[in-house]
């Protein structure tokens, strides 16, 4: 579905991506874990076209997207859950999730949408008429989750959503992510929260100063003396 | 008719009702001086008000509000005066002229953020001022322009006297602050919110944030045309002084005193700046020294403008 070939991004002169290549197929939580600074927000702002590379190419689809307008990815079919949730605080909920569905393609099925995430995130429909500044940081989590699928993305790339949530939160939102991977929603998923994102990926890719060192199906890695090491401090 | 009783019932529509009684009355309650400072007053709180779909909504902040006041101004006085066009036509083109130009100006200098975007508006006033200022053949620079004609009398209403007028931009003035508020409320307003609030995460929906960055500084430019235009024929000279930088400016600090992001807070601005600044020509030389001071305190201890301070006097009476 997405496949990403020898990539080097650049912010300016400095160089932060190396001849990075994965892919992900249909129907799939694919991984992609590292430490700060590795390299993995990099990677998704140039899947969604905030940065293009200087070399390689990244198709989605059959279409080949490494030059094209962050709108004209969206509307291709991905959404991404932006790092550190990001919500519009001064919208209310259901503008909010209006907002995500801005696309032409989307904004047909608005209601069957909001209708789906609301099923989803019964919370967010009991709060649709507060600020989004007013809920809870999970809440907000969950906003931004739901937001992205208003968007009837086919592939849904989240940067780190259990950033500075409490634990009891973090395993509500992983379990979400399984629910969505469940419903045909193919899922890229960065984490630092390493063992949680390979407990429930298919597949993982482990990126290290801007290089993919490591990848395989995420059971074995999670048995990986390296990662073990490295990444899961056993 | 529930909604007719609950409507009567609301102190806010009294509020406004009787604000509108007390402009349509005020020719005939203060002496035509005041209805002329009024009148001038209408002009700022029009341009304010648009200027506040810009940076309240939309997030941008510009320094050229003042020089598309000048360029509805002088295009409109130049259509009547150099090819003759009456007043009711060289108005509109006035204010097509001044959109044509923001339009050219925002598509490139709006791709520029923040402190970027604002030091090219600001450029951009003093390049139009230089223009009014230099080109002696089309502006008569320095000497002013003079020999505007006023609007032609429509129906036996002659415009040239301040009351006729003063009605005439009361309903100009009423119009745009309505559209504006419409604007401001309706999906494109939530656009320019989203713009304002996260440019990254707004296109990362798709949403073409350029796009509607421009339509927001055509709006607001195009709003300030109309009281250019309405300004020429009322004044009937124009001088390059009127629009230095430091009418931007002034657009500005009216539409922080009033208060970002409500439409209404910055007409309180424009009405209390221009009546303050008008009562204190008996000390021309201490002026702005004295306005600069009120500005400070009220920057201080009321950050959200005077709108803040309204609301702050609401919740006390609760």
């Amino acid at each position: 579905m997405l496949n990403i070939e020898n990539i080097d991004v650049s912010y300016g002169e400095v160089q932060v991506l190396w001849d990075v290549s994965f892919n992900v197929n249909k129907g799939e939580i694919v991984a992609f874990v590292g430490s700060n600074g590795a390299g993995k927000t990099t990677t998704l702002k140039t899947i969604s076209g905030l940065l293009h590379p200087i070399k390689g190419s990244i198709k989605f689809l059959d279409n080949h997207i490494e030059k094209m307008k962050p709108h004209k990815i969206v509307e291709l079919g991905i959404a991404m859950v932006p790092e550190g949730r990001r919500v519009f605080p001064y919208l209310t909920v259901l503008e909010n999730l209006e907002l995500g569905a801005y696309t032409k393609r989307a904004s047909q099925y608005l209601e069957d949408s909001l209708e789906w995430v609301y099923q989803l995130f019964p919370r967010l429909k009991e709060r649709k008429n507060q600020l989004a500044g007013t809920l809870s940081g999970g809440e907000q989590q969950m906003l931004a989750i739901a937001r992205a699928l208003m968007s009837k993305a086919q592939l849904i790339m989240m940067d780190e959503p259990s950033l500075g949530l409490q634990p009891t939160i973090v395993t509500e939102i992983f379990k979400t992510i399984e629910q969505l991977n469940k419903q045909e929603i193919t899922i890229l998923l960065v984490e630092q929260n390493v063992a949680k994102a390979l407990e429930i990926s298919n597949r993982a890719y482990v990126i290290e100063n801007g290089r993919i060192v490591l990848s395989g199906d995420s059971e074995s890695l999670l048995k990986d003396k390296e990662v073990k090491k490295a990444y899961l401090g056993i | 008719m529930l909604k007719i009783t609950h409507f009567l019932k609301s102190k806010k529509t009294w509020f406004y009702i009787l604000i509108s009684l007390l402009l349509i009355a005020l020719p005939f309650m203060v002496s035509e001086y005041i209805t002329y400072v009024v009148v001038l007053t209408l002009f700022y709180a029009m341009i304010v008000s648009s200027y506040d779909l810009l940076l309240g909504y939309a997030g941008q902040l510009s320094f050229c509000q003042g020089a598309f006041y000048g360029i509805g101004a002088y295009a409109s006085a130049l259509f009547s005066i150099k090819a003759g066009f009456p007043v009711y036509l060289s108005i509109p083109l006035s204010v097509v002229i001044t959109a044509l130009v923001a339009a050219g100006v925002g598509y490139p200098a709006l791709r520029l953020r923040g402190a970027y975007f604002a030091v090219t508006t600001f450029f951009l006033a003093h390049f139009v001022y230089l223009i009014f200022l230099n080109e002696v053949w089309l502006t008569n620079g320095p000497l002013g322009l003079r020999g505007i004609k006023p609007l032609e009398a429509l129906g036996g209403i002659d415009f040239s006297s301040t009351t006729n007028y003063y009605y005439l931009v009361l309903v100009c003035f009423a119009a745009s602050i309505y559209i504006l508020y419409r604007t401001a409320n309706s999906n494109l307003g939530k656009m320019f919110i989203s713009v304002r609030e996260d440019e990254d995460l707004a296109e990362s929906f798709g949403i073409n944030t350029s796009l509607y960055k421009l339509v927001a500084f055509v709006i607001s430019a195009l709003v300030a045309g109309i009281a250019g235009g309405l300004f020429a024929h009322f004044f009937r000279l124009l001088h390059p002084s009127t629009f230095t930088w430091l009418t931007s400016e002034m657009v500005v600090i009216m539409t922080l005193v009033g208060g970002i992001g409500t439409i209404f807070g910055p007409l309180i601005g424009a009405s209390v700046v221009m009546f303050i600044l008008e009562f204190l020509r008996f000390a021309p030389e201490l002026r702005f020294v004295i306005w600069a001071v009120a500005l400070i305190i009220i920057l201080i201890y009321e950050p959200r403008g005077l709108v803040g301070l309204v609301e702050r006097i609401r919740r006390v009476k609760r």
